[in-house]
């Protein structure tokens, strides 16, 4: 646990009351559905910049970016975040303008209008496994931890449960709104901590004198595989369900190209001070400023400790905060509108009321926040657990949803379900078998099958399923009988 | 000044005046936004 002052906390605890009191404003606002998950499709360009920056960026980017900027320098700016704004703007630019032209509400809308039903579900159980908020948690935990002292299910409980409390009764209208506040208070505090780290330090020169060579070139000391693998992490952004809420919720197709345009500028900004922080956190250490056994992934937050002034820090650890809260409600806010519009009113009341899809939503936002919190606790190695689940759902979703929004011809239900069916399968035989048979190295932070003289990373397991996925999507092609109307 | 501690500083200026002028633009369509949620409730 760090020190902080008395000034620290009532800033934290001002925060937190804030983000309480946007949800019970917005309890009893809702007048439909669409009003309570997508806001009433009425957000504008600002509030979609706010609303994606806020929610793509939570504390695995703010660690795992500092983490690997402390060990290694600007290759994790060049190398590993760099490559996901090129996604972004294949996503401003192929895939939002054919979104935004139909009436979808949710990312397994589109899988059932290309293949039908029994597609829509499978793709449903993919987004809302990859939707349950245990990194999320997890981190909450930790920053508990930090902060408070507190022990990590009591930091899970309060923190995370402060989020779930205004997702539950606000719905999008809280989400996006907190989001705004939570985006300006991350941003902010971010740049504003640069000129003191520098101080701490003796300012970027000093960086360039006391770190390796190695620091300052661009694709450092990593081999181009292990750079192709990080980069490729970006392809959730092509499947991403928060992702596409906020393209359904947006005004016009305008209002998200110029989200996505200008928000490329603002991560962009973001990952590099990030980069730079944490940098300046490895100089320190260098210096006998830090602590020599300081942990990559706590640098960050280390270095602001010793440079930031009280209030300041204050105002940095609620904009963690913010970072984390603002991912939390999202993701829950995804899986419970997973729960209640892509499986209950489907499968079991197709003629449900906008009324009871409100509720079954806060059931279903319920029910993965207790899901979350349980693997959260349950879990030891978090980010194997993370990798599990972005692969799964890139592997059941990507190949069906590119396929049907690009190729019209190729909307033939086989294709869909064994895409999806075989994606999700493998994902779960491959990394279960991995997980369980591998051992977990520290040094890399994965877990690794040894068969011979091979290695493999967990991490490579995606490059096995991906294809298996398109080739179940190829023989649906080619042997399904007719296209789904 | 090299061209890395450029770029950080440009880095800090989109990042801290950048999401003010974007939270400001917000702030601007809030009452909007505000209506129309209104508007949706019975």
């Amino acid at each position: 646990m760090y020190s902080l002052a008395t000034i620290d906390y009532i800033i934290i605890a001002i925060y937190l009351m804030m983000m309480v009191g946007v949800g019970i404003w917005f309890s009893k606002r809702h007048s439909n559905f669409d009003d309570y998950f997508l806001a009433g499709r009425s957000l504008t360009t600002p509030i979609l910049i706010t609303t994606l920056i806020s929610t793509y960026y939570g504390i695995d980017v703010l660690f795992g970016d500092s983490q690997l900027a402390f060990t290694d320098g600007v290759v994790a700016w060049f190398g590993y975040a760099r490559p996901t704004y090129a996604f972004f703007l294949i996503a401003a630019f192929l895939l939002a303008n054919r979104l935004k032209k139909e009436d979808f509400r949710s990312l397994p809308d589109i899988l059932d209008k290309y293949y039908g039903k029994k597609t829509r579900y499978i793709g449903a159980l993919a987004s809302f496994i990859y939707s349950l908020p245990a990194l999320s948690l997890y981190g909450f935990g930790m920053l508990g931890d930090i902060i408070m002292g507190w022990p990590p299910f009591v930091g899970m409980l309060i923190l995370g449960g402060i989020a779930l409390v205004y997702t539950l009764t606000g719905g999008f209208w809280a989400v996006a709104l907190t989001d705004s506040i939570q985006f300006v208070m991350m941003c902010v505090v971010l740049a504003i901590a640069v000129p003191f780290a520098f101080n701490v330090i003796g300012g970027f020169d000093t960086m360039i004198d006391l770190l390796p060579a190695a620091y300052f070139e661009s694709m450092g000391d990593l081999s181009i595989w292990l750079v192709i693998i990080y980069a490729s992490t970006g392809l959730t952004i092509l499947v991403e369900p928060t992702f596409y809420q906020r393209i359904f919720a947006a005004k016009s197709y305008k209002n998200v190209r110029n989200a996505l345009v200008i928000g490329i500028f603002i991560w962009g900004s973001y990952d590099w001070i990030v980069t730079i922080l944490a940098m300046a956190a490895k100089t320190g250490q260098i210096q006998g400023i830090i602590p020599m056994d300081v942990a990559p992934d706590a640098s960050l937050l280390t270095i602001m400790v010793v440079a930031l002034p009280a209030g300041v820090l204050g105002l940095f650890m609620a904009g963690v905060l913010s970072t984390e809260m603002s991912t939390l409600d999202s993701y829950c806010l995804v899986a419970g509108g997973n729960v209640a519009y892509d499986f209950y009113k489907p499968a079991l009341k197709p003629d449900a009321s906008d009324d009871e899809l409100i509720q079954k939503t806060r059931w279903g936002i319920g029910l993965s926040w207790i899901l979350g919190f349980i693997m959260a606790t349950a879990f030891d190695q978090m980010l194997g657990l993370w990798v599990f689940m972005a692969s799964i759902l890139i592997s059941s979703v990507l190949v069906p949803i590119l396929g049907g929004l690009f190729f019209p011809k190729f909307h033939k239900p086989l294709a869909g379900l064994l895409s999806t069916g075989l994606g999700l399968t493998s994902t779960v035989i491959l990394n279960i078998y991995i997980m369980t048979q591998g051992t977990f190295v520290e040094a890399e932070e994965t877990y690794v099958l040894h068969i011979g003289s091979w290695e493999i990373f967990q991490e490579y397991l995606m490059y096995i399923t991906l294809p298996i996925s398109f080739m179940g999507f190829i023989l649906g092609v080619i042997f399904g009988k007719e296209k789904h109307s | 000044m090299s061209g890395w501690e450029i770029f950080t500083w440009i880095s800090v200026g989109i990042l801290g005046i950048g999401s003010i002028i974007v939270f400001i633009l917000f702030l601007r369509d809030l009452p909007e936004l505000l209506k129309k949620s209104e508007k949706e409730t019975p």
